[in-house]
């Protein structure tokens, strides 16, 4: 079995890394040797969590009536099988690198609604040939989602210190904000797997193994409650919107994160516990001796693109060249 | 009175008449009987369209989709819903449910305002499977025309009329 080589940047004709090896940045190679123990390579790592056969239909729209009558009243179709990808090939990821910048929240998300847009017409020619994978920083914002209640703000939306945002994703408030690694992956589940809790649990068990792998720490998941924790410290909050089998929005993790935006939220209508950065956490357990800020983002974002295309078994194409004015 | 539907539907889609031989044959192991039929709930209002209905004690409306559409429906995916304070009218639709299969509009029975929506069913949209008339609740509505639902279908005619419909 083909093993993932870790991303490359894109440069003309650059020779196919050797199987298993590593093609690590300066940044991340320097880093690798400060913080013990290495990280295992994660070919290693036990199996992705299942994925079934890619399949794609024919979208149906209409009303419970005419799918309660099995859709024998109108037009039929049946279910257009796509062969099933070679087990070496993995699908496609396209990955839209700004994770050390500063992209306006209203940008990204125009920008995201609009790759959305682009893949659904993509579904509907059969032609969905790639997922897409965003990673960038906002300035401070905070953004509410679709469940969310006025009770978790503690100001008035007039009066907001930052930006409010009302978004389509599922979820309460939350904060972004610098020195947070934003990703928003834009996958089609008939891909993957057709089932919007496993994704929430594949996005959480991503950034536990790139915790794991990076930093050597111990995050988990808490029963009922969306995210991942250190400890009784929330360090990554997930809210996904979904439609036509195409999720995005997706999940933001405190790196070196300003936490005091969150105090003035119940941050996804949690009031009991509170919420951590891995910079934090790191002061903590080492010496006191200074962790340089940046350095510490591009270790987090080098272990969490490898680690979700480990488990979504993508091929991960890099764009760094890309920016926002 | 759900059992006896139950009973009736069981025995007509297994095709069983009523006598000696039917009726041993009628104990046949549950999930073969459970493939062709499903729940419906006494005490609930139906429309045609498959949702149903709950006046409960303090006036509000609970409302999702019968067990029957969710079977129809396949793996639910992902579902829409309106946000509180939204407006909905009788027969009009107030969100969808996406499954593997297709995307649905889901109508709301009654007429009024939305004043609570189940926000798990944006994480774990499943429930309107497992769970179509309790967990897979979709929204709650505050009434605007009381008695509104005395028009809609009860349990029998309800259960009549999905048997109508898969007959085709």
């Amino acid at each position: 079995m083909q093993r993932f080589a870790s991303p490359r940047c894109l440069r003309p004709s650059p020779p196919l890394p050797p199987a298993g090896a590593r093609a690590c940045n300066e940044a991340s190679a320097v880093s690798m040797a400060l913080l013990a123990p290495p990280p295992s390579s994660c070919h290693h790592r036990s199996a992705p969590l299942p994925v079934p056969t890619a399949a794609s239909t024919r979208h149906l729209r209409g009303s419970l009536l005419f799918a309660a009558a099995g859709g024998r009243t109108g037009p039929t179709s049946a279910p257009m099988i796509q062969p099933r990808p070679a087990a070496v090939e993995r699908r496609r990821c396209e990955c839209f690198d700004l994770h050390q910048q500063i992209v306006p929240y209203a940008e990204a998300y125009t920008w995201q609604k609009s790759i959305v847009k682009r893949r659904k017409e993509l579904v509907d020619s059969g032609q969905d040939h790639s997922d897409t994978l965003i990673a960038l920083q906002h300035p401070p914002v905070y953004t509410l989602g679709t469940d969310s209640k006025e009770e978790y703000l503690h100001f008035n939306e007039e009066d907001a210190p930052f930006e409010v945002h009302h978004i389509n994703r599922g979820g309460e408030v939350t904060y972004h904000g610098p020195g947070q690694l934003v990703m928003y992956p834009i996958l089609n589940l008939r891909y993957h797997k057709e089932d919007l809790h496993w994704y929430f649990r594949s996005l959480e068990e991503v950034i536990i193994r790139a915790l794991k792998s990076a930093f050597s720490i111990d995050a988990s998941r808490i029963e009922g409650l969306t995210g991942v924790w250190v400890g009784d410290q929330k360090v990554a909050a997930i809210g996904i919107h979904g439609s036509r089998m195409i999720v995005y929005h997706g999940l933001a993790l405190n790196i070196t994160t300003d936490l005091t935006p969150f105090e003035m939220i119940d941050p996804c209508g949690i009031k009991d516990r509170g919420v951590g950065s891995i910079k934090e956490i790191l002061k903590k357990a080492s010496d006191g001796r200074g962790i340089d800020d940046r350095l510490l983002m591009d270790i987090a974002y080098n272990a969490m693109i490898n680690e979700f295309a480990e488990l979504f078994q993508l091929s991960l194409d890099i764009n760094s060249d890309c920016s926002f004015q | 009175m759900a059992l006896r539907i139950w009973a009736s539907s069981a025995a007509k889609a297994l095709k069983l008449s009523s006598t000696g031989n039917g009726a041993r044959a009628a104990a046949a192991p549950a999930f073969s009987i459970s493939r062709f039929f499903s729940t419906v709930q006494d005490g609930l209002k139906y429309t045609p369209s498959h949702e149903w209905v709950k006046l409960d004690g303090d006036g509000l409306a609970t409302v999702g989709i019968t067990d029957h559409a969710q079977d129809h429906l396949g793996e639910v995916v992902f579902v829409e819903l309106p946000e509180p304070g939204a407006t909905v009218s009788a027969g009009g639709s107030f969100g969808n449910v996406e499954s593997v299969k297709a995307t649905s509009d889901v109508n709301s029975p009654v007429s009024g305002e939305v004043v609570e929506v189940n926000s798990k069913l944006s994480e774990t949209p499943g429930l309107i499977n497992t769970s179509p008339y309790e967990d897979g609740w979709m929204i709650k509505v505050k009434p605007s025309s009381p008695g509104e639902a005395d028009g809609l279908l009860d349990a029998a005619k309800y259960t009549k009329h999905c048997e109508e419909e898969d007959a085709h």
